[in-house]
């Protein structure tokens, strides 16, 4: 270990000539690949490969349990698309995407410049806001599928009490109830994520940016139009891409909630996917389906990058 | 605003700002409502979720008190033995272990090649790693249990730990990039000057020094690992391997169980997590931003 101060020459000498030259510029590089092989690996293996598999099993037959699998050519994309309750999902799970989109940004935008403007309790605010958040699908599930019990649950008895018995319904086994009851759930479990998200834009936000407007008079909607909203133009940006992406993939909620029921009312991509492969053993029309939603949900997640970066 | 009562014109321009404090405060009496207000409807499910578990059956179904008047602690012992929860709940201990332990190792190290290291190629890995996390869970659930059935890793819990690392690597290896970017320029070289080797400097002194970030990660993905569901679903068909969510809906299914003690078990499940966040909740919500801004 005598030649360190020859390692220091050679480092100052790595900046003055060409970087790749150098041995210890290559073996640095060397040490980059190694460094990035586990994860590339772990990728390739179980996130890669499976997309591609997917895109392969969707012209194939499989029933789940078989050792073999034959091509079937697009009979399953013909099969899909004869599917009317997959079609339908797909339009139920738009409802869910509207929903979150719309509400659901208003919702955290709204709430987090509420408490960007108390002194007191910030941090109890935030921290209840957010709960709803760590909780899982299906926890969420069970404690919802008993606040909306039919008879039972706290919503129908609170109205009974109030007077209100005509507003009573079977939220999750009524037809016209349950898909808005599943994707109110949604929203009370999600809009904490947004909230969080903009209370931290709120408050990086330059002061100096409301006094000066302060003093140019600007108030209340004002300030908001010209300053706040903005700002936080790229929060929102993030915020609804990320709210839409898991608006369009909701399936656990969903699984617990209704399971897809009354009917097929609150049927959603994921589920119907789910149902296709392992309830009615068809994998390669389920491979179809999960082609078709994932594509769009890539092509939208595309899609919106690429506008809320030339809006920018 | 108190000093300059004496002349007329200060007096009325007091007068005014009196009236803007009473407006303000109106305003503000306001805002606290429509906060608490939220602040009920996020906590009322889980209070009452909780309420319903310590109630006799009939009680519960009565809803004729709204606190048990005897809490039923017996609800969680039962629930804790009809539902199975001391096989579940380990289970998803050693699967959070063991997946954020993992997320992290891997995480780093490609995160630090990426921040600090010029190689070529780079360019091509970060757009990859972002290619990769626009691919959808829905697309790819059904061809990754082909594959756990081809590798024989269904009912395994090494197949579900393996699939849940590369799940969380993409987000966690951008986070931690944007950590060990933050870092002074030249840290290595002082250290290689001191006769640090690279492997030595990034265990010893980079990674030290991005606490923070691996903090962050380790919340983020410990939530999101306890409460992973679809694939627990689609890979295990045995028991004794299952984590506590995929476990809960086995306990509805299965025996359709009574209301309470149902409550009871989703009370038990959700317990290390409220209690983790109550503590942790600073660390949550910074990982959540550093999540999201990458």
């Amino acid at each position: 270990m005598t030649v360190r101060p020859l390692e220091g020459v050679a480092l100052s000498r790595v900046r003055l000539t060409t970087r790749r030259r150098s041995p210890l510029a290559r073996r640095r590089e060397l040490m980059a690949y190694v460094f990035l092989l586990p994860a590339v690996a772990l990728l390739a293996a179980f996130t890669l490969v499976p997309f591609i598999q997917a895109i392969v099993l969707s012209f194939q037959q499989w029933d789940g349990v078989s050792a073999t699998t034959s091509f079937v050519g697009l009979a399953n994309y013909e099969f899909v698309l004869h599917d009317t309750v997959f079609w339908s999902s797909m339009g139920n799970v738009l409802i869910f995407g509207a929903a979150g989109f719309v509400i659901g940004n208003a919702l955290s935008l709204g709430m987090a410049i509420a408490v960007n403007g108390v002194r007191r309790g910030k941090a109890f605010f935030r921290t209840a806001f957010y709960l709803p958040g760590v909780f899982s699908v299906v926890v969420i599930g069970m404690m919802f599928s008993w606040l909306l019990a039919p008879n039972a649950g706290i919503l129908n008895r609170v109205l009974g009490a109030v007077g209100a018995s005509g507003l009573q319904h079977n939220w999750l086994e009524d037809p016209g109830t349950a898909l808005p009851a599943v994707a109110a759930v949604f929203l009370w479990y999600h809009w904490g994520f947004g909230f969080i998200l903009y209370l931290a834009g709120l408050q990086d936000m330059p002061v100096e940016l409301y006094e000066a407007a302060g003093l140019d008079g600007a108030r209340g909607w004002a300030k908001f139009r010209y300053i706040t909203w903005p700002e936080l133009l790229p929060v929102t940006a993030i915020v609804s891409l990320l709210t839409l992406l898991g608006a369009l993939q909701v399936f656990g909620t969903v699984q617990v909630l209704t399971n897809g029921g009354p009917g097929d009312h609150t049927m959603v991509p994921t589920l119907r996917i789910y149902q296709e492969a392992f309830t009615n053993r068809r994998f390669g029309s389920a491979a179809a389906m999960s082609v078709i939603f994932g594509g769009a949900l890539v092509l939208l997640a595309m899609l919106h990058l690429w506008l809320s970066r030339r809006r920018r | 605003m108190t000093t300059s009562r004496t002349s007329s014109t200060a007096a009325s321009s007091g007068r005014e700002s009196g009236r803007r404090v009473v407006a303000g405060l109106a305003a503000h009496s306001g805002l606290y409502g429509l906060l608490l207000a939220a602040a009920v409807g996020a906590l009322f499910p889980i209070v009452w979720l909780l309420i319903g578990s310590l109630q006799t059956s009939s009680e519960l179904y009565r809803g004729s008190h709204l606190l048990p008047e005897h809490p039923q602690w017996s609800n969680y012992v039962q629930a804790w033995t009809d539902g199975d929860l001391g096989t579940y709940l380990p289970n998803s201990v050693i699967y959070t272990v063991s997946a954020v332990a993992g997320i992290l190792v891997v995480s780093s190290m490609a995160g630090y090649a990426l921040a600090r290291i010029e190689f070529r190629g780079k360019v091509a890995v970060t757009f990859g790693l972002l290619a990769v996390m626009i691919i959808p869970a829905p697309a790819s659930f059904i061809a990754q249990y082909k594959l756990m059935i081809t590798l024989g890793l269904t009912n395994s819990r090494v197949g579900y730990v393996l699939i849940l690392i590369s799940a969380g690597i993409p987000i966690s290896s951008l986070i931690m990039r944007g950590f060990f970017a933050n870092l002074p320029k030249d840290l290595e070289e002082a250290a290689a000057i001191d006769g640090s080797s690279s492997l030595n400097t990034f265990a010893r002194v980079i990674l030290p020094l991005a606490r923070p970030g691996l903090i962050a990660v380790a919340v983020i993905q410990g939530l999101a690992v306890w409460n992973e569901y679809l694939l627990a679903l689609v890979l295990f068909d045995d028991d004794t391997l299952m984590p506590i969510q995929r476990g809960l809906t086995n306990f509805v299914s299965a025996e359709t169980p009574v209301q309470n003690i149902l409550l009871a078990a989703t009370a038990i499940s959700v317990l290390p997590v409220v209690v983790f966040y109550v503590f942790a909740q600073r660390q949550v919500v910074q990982g959540i931003s550093s999540g999201a801004v990458k």
